[in-house]
């Protein structure tokens, strides 16, 4: 397949020009990571960091709730120097439980912005989701759902859809809406969109893009990069879906869209801590923001890199201004307060 | 299940103090090992109910209307997907044992077949197919259409049960009832189902189980349960500790549970020694086309349909991917899982026929692990480690002490899956056998040799299987306790589908589905020759 072609010629050019820009050979030896990301590209990036730097990065997938009890149970003994997760609220979450350690280096601070990142360095973000909506085009003008209070407008009885509040996505959609606004507007907010729903939650963010496509709601919460696969999908059925629905950045004139990031912390008894770090410089840097933003849909953390052209075609747009440890603060707040409008 | 010889109330005192010394002699080797066998299953569990009791740091909000609800959801739907599982599974059983119609002997196996597609493959599946953009007219969601899918993926553990059960029963009960003039389905109602009640029961408890541990179909379609609300309290809440306290919920539940399935089962020990081909009812041609269609229904919902629909995203997504060393890797996880997991249940299983009282205990609480989320168990798992390791008892988690952790886990998890077979196919022991063999000064490990091994080898061979397909599906505990770099078909297809790239899960899902197939199509074959008596 051509696309497939391409896309490892693009990797290894890219991890061509890393090594370029390493110039000296790393330190050698290798850095465990615990990843509760899991995409294809992730392998892409760690093999442009083992080729740059020298340094064999081994990875064990799983999920952050879990990895988060399997560190807390290895104590000292853990072998892991890095955790990848794919939510700020995750992340909070392990710093709150004594398991990362702050670190920081130059390229660090110079490369990511300070909202997007732990103030003292226990995490760092690399790549940002937009939280966004999916609206039907030929049901819904884009300005009825200019804003994520939109959803919440008797216009819309019986037409919003919305996966499941267990989901870390929607706990920090929520989350950072407390800090913005407050618990009253947050429930207010989540007991309104719930008034709307068109059926139970149920599925992930795809079936809620399917269902609008498919004509049973109007209006969908989802994060930007499923609607952006399905327009690239190799199933025709999904690109047809995708042609019936459009995405709406939310809340451009007021507090901007919600963002989140994949991100990524030391571990607190990490055994290489230099390594560790390293590869966190490598991946929020030139080359690797280059690589990833096409790889996996996701928009780079640094302002300074344009993002791929099928994200860049989606538009620019502003974001909201929220320290992301607010997400992890308020997360069980907001899990609290869906648990009380019944979105569950 | 044998008692102490000597309980004649003429003996007096002189048996209470031989009923003393049996005691010891029976706290041999065996029983030591059944001892052991049951701490190691249960250690995980009991962890659970442990850490739940600690005193808690921060309450969960609204928990009491999400226990409530849970706890509702847990019930309604291991009714509904239960009962479903029971009737096709005893239904079909009794078919393809006692019925002729065609098509028989081919559905004789295929109807096993269900068992190798995991509740969560089925769900994503049948959400694919039936939700938006779907092209099945009827939707499969909420509720009825998760407990849909636990009938129709969970059917099989009754049909095999009961099918054992039927093949064992003696003809002569059957050809008498039959003789005096009884119709097919009075003989079904009043003489087959009772006959063969142990074994649907011993099947419907590991179906209900394991409808009660499910998480990723009860949350894929939205539903809450108590597995639900354990990974919501845990996940959304971030409170593992108050997720714990659902999960001792959930175990203590199954306790509960598996002590009336005890009941119902009742002392019965229907088996007769002799046995010969029973001749098969011959239907009419109308009730045999809807036998046919019913089978077929069963094989197609529970398997064809989204097999299919696996196979067809599968060859969507074109870029093939090498799985050989997730397939290896599953395949020997699977293998030294499941021979370790029966080592165990075996143990176990031998000991609650020989040992009153603690051996059925220990049947009890080694088979709680069923009831609950892999994860929860894996978390027990995993706080006893991190207790031994700030002990200073073992270091960190390199591969050996992670594949031991994971191993043991498997065995925490699925050891009712292995013992309650066992325990069915010791229960074709009679009674007076064991007795003889003790009269005629017959030791206990000669008994378990000689007797208990061979009576139970069909049924060893049939929970060995049944371990490998539960591992090679199992998700949870292998995802958290595995090392580095070691990835199975079950992380793969999660890894894809957790993503929602369902075209890229495909593959390995049905990989598994497939890798499943074989020992279940042996399982299938072997049960004709398990017959009693047949030896």
């Amino acid at each position: 397949m051509p696309f497939v072609l391409s896309r490892r010629g693009f990797a290894l050019g890219a991890s061509a020009a890393a090594l370029a820009a390493c110039g000296q050979a790393g330190l050698g030896g290798t850095v465990n990571v615990y990843s509760a990301r899991h995409y294809d590209t992730d392998r892409a990036l760690y093999g442009a960091f083992e080729q740059a730097s020298g340094i064999a990065v081994q990875v064990l997938p799983a999920n952050a709730e879990q990895l988060l009890e399997r560190l807390r149970a290895e104590g000292e003994a853990t072998e892991a120097d890095l955790v990848v997760a794919a939510d700020a609220g995750n992340l909070w979450r392990m710093q709150e439980a004594g398991l990362l350690q702050p670190a920081t280096s130059r390229a660090l601070e110079r490369n990511v912005p300070a909202r997007l990142r732990d103030p003292r360095g226990h995490w760092w973000g690399f790549s940002k989701r937009a939280r966004v909506i999916i609206y039907r085009k030929d049901a819904v003008e884009p300005i009825e759902v200019a804003s994520m209070d939109d959803l919440t407008h008797p216009r819309f009885r019986g037409q919003i859809v919305a996966r499941s509040s267990t989901n870390t996505y929607n706990l920090s959609l929520l989350a950072s809406r407390i800090e913005r606004l407050g618990a009253e507007n947050a429930r207010a907010w989540a007991g309104g969109v719930r008034a709307n729903f068109a059926r139970d939650p149920q599925g992930g963010d795809s079936d809620q893009i399917k269902a609008v496509a498919a004509g049973e709601a109007q209006a969908a919460i989802a994060n930007h990069y499923y609607y952006l696969r399905m327009t690239q999908s190799e199933d025709p059925a999904e690109r047809a879906a995708a042609e019936k629905v459009a995405l709406v950045f939310p809340d451009q004139a007021g507090a901007g869209t919600h963002i989140n990031i994949s991100g990524a912390g030391v571990v607190k008894h990490a055994k290489r801590r230099v390594q560790a770090v390293q590869l966190l410089e490598y991946l929020v840097s030139d080359a690797a923001q280059i690589l990833q933003a096409p790889l996996n849909t996701e928009f780079p953390i640094r302002p300074d890199i344009a993002p791929a052209p099928a994200l860049a075609a989606l538009g620019a747009f502003k974001e909201e201004e929220v320290p992301l440890d607010a997400l992890g603060r308020h997360q069980a707040q907001a899990a609290g307060i869906f648990e009380e409008v019944g979105w569950r | 299940m044998l008692g102490p010889p000597a309980s004649s109330p003429a003996r007096g005192r002189r048996s209470k103090m031989r009923r003393g010394m049996n005691l010891i002699a029976r706290v041999d080797g065996l029983a030591l090992i059944a001892a052991l066998a049951t701490l190691i299953c249960a250690a995980p569990a009991f962890a659970v109910i442990g850490f739940a009791l600690a005193p808690a740091s921060a309450g969960l909000a609204f928990g009491a209307d999400l226990l409530a609800d849970g706890a509702f959801g847990t019930l309604a739907l291991t009714l509904a997907g239960g009962s479903g599982a029971i009737v096709f599974g005893a239904a079909s059983a009794w078919l393809v044992s006692l019925c002729k119609f065609p098509g028989r002997g081919l559905f004789e196996w295929l109807l096993v077949v269900p068992l190798a597609a995991p509740s969560y493959v089925l769900a994503y599946a049948y959400a694919g197919l039936s939700w938006a953009g779907g092209i099945s007219p009827v939707r499969i969601e909420g509720f009825w259409g998760a407990a849909f899918i636990y009938a129709m993926g969970l059917y099989p553990y009754i049909y095999l049960a009961a099918r054992a059960a039927f093949a064992s029963q003696s003809a002569c009960a059957l050809e008498a009832a039959r003789s005096l003039g009884a119709r097919p389905l009075k003989i079904l109602w009043r003489v087959a189902l009772p006959l063969a009640r142990p074994g649907i029961a011993a099947g419907a408890a590991l179906a209900c189980m394991e409808i009660a541990a499910d998480y990723g179909a009860a949350q894929h379609f939205g539903l809450t349960t108590l597995s639900t609300a354990i990974f919501r309290a845990w996940y959304a809440h971030g409170n593992p500790h108050a997720a714990l306290q659902i999960a001792a919920l959930l175990l203590v539940a199954a306790l509960a549970f598996l002590s009336v399935e005890r009941r119902a089962r009742g002392r019965a020990s229907f088996a007769s020694g002799r046995w010969r081909q029973l001749q098969r009812y011959e239907l009419a041609p109308l009730p045999g086309a809807a036998a046919l269609v019913f089978c077929t229904a069963l094989v197609t919902f529970g398997a064809g349909l989204p097999l299919a629909y696996l196979a067809r995203l599968a060859l969507v997504h074109a870029q093939v991917e090498d799985l050989a060393r997730p397939l290896l890797n599953s395949l020997l996880l699977a293998g030294a899982g499941a021979l370790v997991t029966l080592a165990l249940a075996a143990a176990i299983a031998v000991a609650a026929r020989r040992v009153d009282g603690l051996g059925k205990l220990s049947l009890f609480a080694a088979g709680m692990g069923y009831a609950a989320p892999g994860a929860v168990i894996a978390m027990g798992a995993l706080a006893l480690f991190g207790l031994a390791r700030a002990g200073g008892l073992v270091g960190g988690l390199g591969v050996g002490l992670t594949l031991a952790a994971l191993l043991w886990t498997y065995a925490a998890r699925f050891a009712a899956a292995g013992a309650q077979p066992i325990d069915a196919g010791l229960a074709r022991l009679s009674k007076g056998v064991d007795a003889s063999a003790r009269s005629l000064g017959a030791g206990p490990w000669r008994r378990l040799v000689r007797i208990d091994l061979p009576i139970a080898a069909p049924s060893l061979a049939a929970a060995a299987l049944i371990l490998f397909v539960e591992i090679l599906k199992e998700l949870p505990a292998t995802l958290i306790l595995r090392p580095y770099a070691f990835d199975t078909l079950a992380v793969k297809a999660y890894a894809y589908a957790s993503d929602e790239r369902l075209l890229q899960a495909a593959a390995p899902s049905l990989l598994i589905f497939l890798a499943g197939l074989a020992p279940i199509l042996v399982l299938s074959r072997g049960l004709n020759a398990a017959r009693a008596g047949f030896r």
